[in-house]
């Protein structure tokens, strides 16, 4: 079924246009990793200000408050340009274990994110400026920045793998 | 000795050996170096938007910068390393190569903007009220300063089209 997707993923016009052009895919891979710099940006800082380490007069509320918005952005435009990358040759990831391993630590650090501000509110250290975070929380945010730096390597990495044995290439 | 001279012996020396034909290495520094860039351009672009105005505006500019610049500056001696340890796997390639070249004309016109800045922009910004709208200068320099990280990230992921 992979297959199926990845074959029909590579006729679509979509396809040829981005393979054709030799603009598209650095210039797609420019606004790629701008966005995971607004993003990487905001989720350094508010995991930081988690840890007590910048921003300790502002609440972590008021931190999420600035910086979700251009997260929420990042992530739609990280979705549209992975997807057009991934559209422009698609064995060159769909059948590499390493995209498989980003895809997973993205959900990883998905639901680590939502547990981590969901325990913060019920910790009562939400809305205050100079609360700090207890210990399992602050543990939790520093796992789920190094998720997110993997999912980071992970991506750099899908380039220089190769397809998973019996794959088309 | 001079710079062909050193080039080829810095790529003769076996660190640049190693780094060069290693299958690991290269992406992994590679991967540090994504790592610091994405944090340098995440943190200046927080303080940029703040100094042209469009966000944090509840919070002074003043503070912003000294919060988020030991987070700038420690992801920026990390690129420069790892950055220092790609160019070192292949400097006959990236010292010939017209888009590494600009790269760094684009970092240091950036450097430039940021000495500009902290001399002549920032000591007004110190008794600006919180709200107001910045002053000309300083939504000046945080756009430039955008405007040439945005170039420095393009002008990076191009390298690798244009060198191998």
């Amino acid at each position: 079924m992979l297959e199926q997707f990845a074959a029909w993923l590579g006729k679509t016009p979509l396809s040829a246009f981005v393979a054709d052009q030799g603009w598209a895919v650095p210039a797609i891979q420019t606004i790629h990793i701008l966005a995971i710099s607004v993003l990487m940006g905001s989720v350094a800082i508010v995991n930081l200000r988690i840890l007590g380490l910048v921003e300790r007069n502002q609440s972590i509320r008021a931190l999420a408050v600035r910086f979700v918005p251009p997260s929420v952005v990042a992530i739609a435009v990280l979705a549209l340009t992975g997807f057009l990358l991934i559209a422009s040759e698609p064995n060159r990831a769909i059948f590499r274990y390493v995209f498989w391993a980003k895809m997973s630590l993205l959900l990883i650090v998905v639901g680590l994110t939502g547990r981590l501000l969901a325990g913060l509110r019920r910790a009562g250290v939400y809305d205050q400026a100079q609360a700090r975070a207890p210990i399992g929380l602050r543990m939790v945010s520093v796992i789920s920045l190094l998720v997110w730096l993997g999912v980071i390597v992970t991506g750099r990495w899908i380039g220089y793998s190769e397809g998973w044995p019996g794959s088309p290439s | 000795m001079d710079i062909s001279s050193l080039i080829n012996a810095l790529q003769a020396t076996p660190l640049s050996e190693a780094i060069r034909e290693s299958d690991w290495l290269f992406p992994a520094i590679e991967s540090a170096h994504v790592i610091a860039i994405v944090l340098v351009v995440g943190s200046i672009t927080v303080v940029d938007l703040r100094l042209v105005g469009v966000a944090s505006r509840n919070r002074s500019a003043e503070e912003l910068i000294t919060e988020l610049l030991p987070i700038t500056w420690t992801a920026f001696a990390v690129a420069v390393i790892a950055g220092s340890l790609l160019v070192i796997g292949k400097p006959q390639t990236y010292s010939q190569s017209p888009v590494f070249l600009s790269k760094m004309g684009l970092i240091l016109l950036a450097g430039l903007n940021m000495v500009v800045f902290h001399r002549f922009v920032q000591p007004r910004l110190r008794h600006a009220p919180l709200g107001a709208a910045p002053p000309v200068a300083a939504r000046a320099s945080g756009l430039v300063s955008l405007a040439l990280w945005i170039g420095v990230v393009a002008l990076g992921r191009l390298i690798g089209f244009t060198t191998n």
